[in-house]
């Protein structure tokens, strides 16, 4: 049993669960009729779902012959399609209000992501290239300081989720722009952070730029329509 | 509904059904080999080795084989890579290799007994991964299935020693 994985996926999860909390009692959700609690937890197990079945596939491992592997969560999840998994589970949950869901979870998802790469603490697996800094830390045994590069993420999608949230309670960005942020914002610090990685080959840059572009595009796009007539519903403190 | 869940289960027995049976003629017999002949092995290394412990019986190991291959790949020369095959017998090791490790710069060995892992101070349980700098010296035992980023991180480990 993969404790560890385990315990990052709760390391993720409880940081999701306070944002969303923390917005609704600020009525950050108010224009929105889902409960973003569910739609978060759907959209990750179908985004872990179809990750792991595509690197599966990608490994040439088949899901149907193998059906047992799909468990076996460590032996790698294809970033990409996770995303675009998730993403389009949010979309059709949310299709009759879908700007007002991405907007719902665009701080909770950042922060989510925060906890869960703070979770390489559970799982023995900050560390990344070899680097001289003061903060560089060496494995148990070892000489060699390494980036604490997974720390690193987590502390800049804190960050990025605690900006995305206050912005939402005080400058009420059109409906969209903040999900768009947030989608471009998750993706940067990916690309950012992926050099310091060690990986047998190149991480899915392709992917994280993606990522950002498409965040960049909506946040723009969105951004530049019309004010909306109604601006603020009454609070709701409903998660 | 009833057509489509019957034409879908059929897809699915038919897929399930046409796994591809691998042909292992090509692949040698695996040597058999003792804790004392890899010690001598690893001792004499003139650069870092893996040894990852496998049976072909084992789910995990099937997930991490195409991620070993792929740093075996990549690796050259530069990292000695081999793959020990515990408490299985040959027709299975060959047709697990035949599968996942067609082309793999892995050097296979057989230990039907499955004592070996032990000997090298790790555990019964497979997937198994140690990670030597040259000359032998373990860096890491790594239990449970790898992942890549920390097969990266090992094999930078024993490359900078």
């Amino acid at each position: 049993m993969e404790f560890t994985l385990l315990g990052a996926v709760f390391a993720g999860i409880l940081p999701l669960y306070a944002v969303l909390y923390w917005e609704a009692k600020r009525a950050n959700a108010a224009s929105c009729t889902r409960n973003l609690w569910d739609v978060a937890l759907t959209a990750t197990i179908v985004g872990v779902f179809v990750g792991r079945v595509a690197a599966m596939l990608g490994d040439g491992v088949y899901p149907l012959t193998h059906p047992a592997d799909l468990i076996i969560i460590r032996g790698g999840v294809a970033t990409g399609p996770a995303t675009v998994a998730a993403l389009a589970t949010v979309a059709w949950l949310g299709r009759e209000e879908l700007w007002a869901v991405m907007d719902g979870l665009a701080a909770a998802a950042l922060a989510g992501l925060g906890g869960w790469h703070l979770g390489c603490v559970v799982r023995d697996a900050c560390l990344g290239t070899p680097s001289d800094l003061p903060w560089a830390i060496a494995q148990e045994g070892s000489t060699v300081t390494r980036h604490p590069v997974e720390l690193y993420a987590a502390l800049a999608l804190f960050v990025a989720a605690g900006l995305v949230a206050l912005w939402r309670v005080r400058s009420y960005p059109r409906p969209g722009v903040a999900g768009g942020v947030a989608l471009a914002v998750a993706s940067a610090v990916r690309l950012a952070t992926e050099p310091l990685r060690p990986n047998l080959g190149g991480g899915p840059i392709g992917w994280y730029v993606l990522g950002v572009a498409i965040g960049l595009g909506v946040a723009v796009w969105l951004g530049r329509q019309p004010a909306p007539l109604v601006d603020r519903p009454p609070a709701d403190s409903d998660v | 509904m009833q057509r489509l869940f019957i034409s879908v289960a059929i897809a699915l027995l038919a897929v399930s059904c046409s796994g591809t049976s691998v042909d292992i003629s090509e692949v040698p017999k695996l040597p058999p080999v003792t804790a004392e002949d890899l010690n001598v092995l690893l001792d004499g290394s003139t650069t870092p080795v893996v040894v990852n412990v496998w049976a072909s019986w084992c789910v995990p190991c099937r997930s991490e084989a195409p991620l070993l291959e792929k740093a075996a790949s990549s690796t050259g020369e530069d990292v000695f890579f081999v793959g020990l095959n515990v408490r299985d017998d040959q027709e299975g090791a060959r047709g697990f290799i035949a599968e996942f490790f067609p082309d793999a710069p892995i050097e296979h060995l057989f230990d039907p007994d499955g004592g070996i892992p032990l000997e090298l101070g790790g555990t019964r349980g497979v997937p198994l991964t140690f990670f030597y700098a040259t000359g032998g010296e373990l860096i890491t035992v790594h239990n449970g299935v790898i992942d890549e980023r920390t097969l990266a991180l090992q094999i930078d480990e024993i490359m900078s020693r």
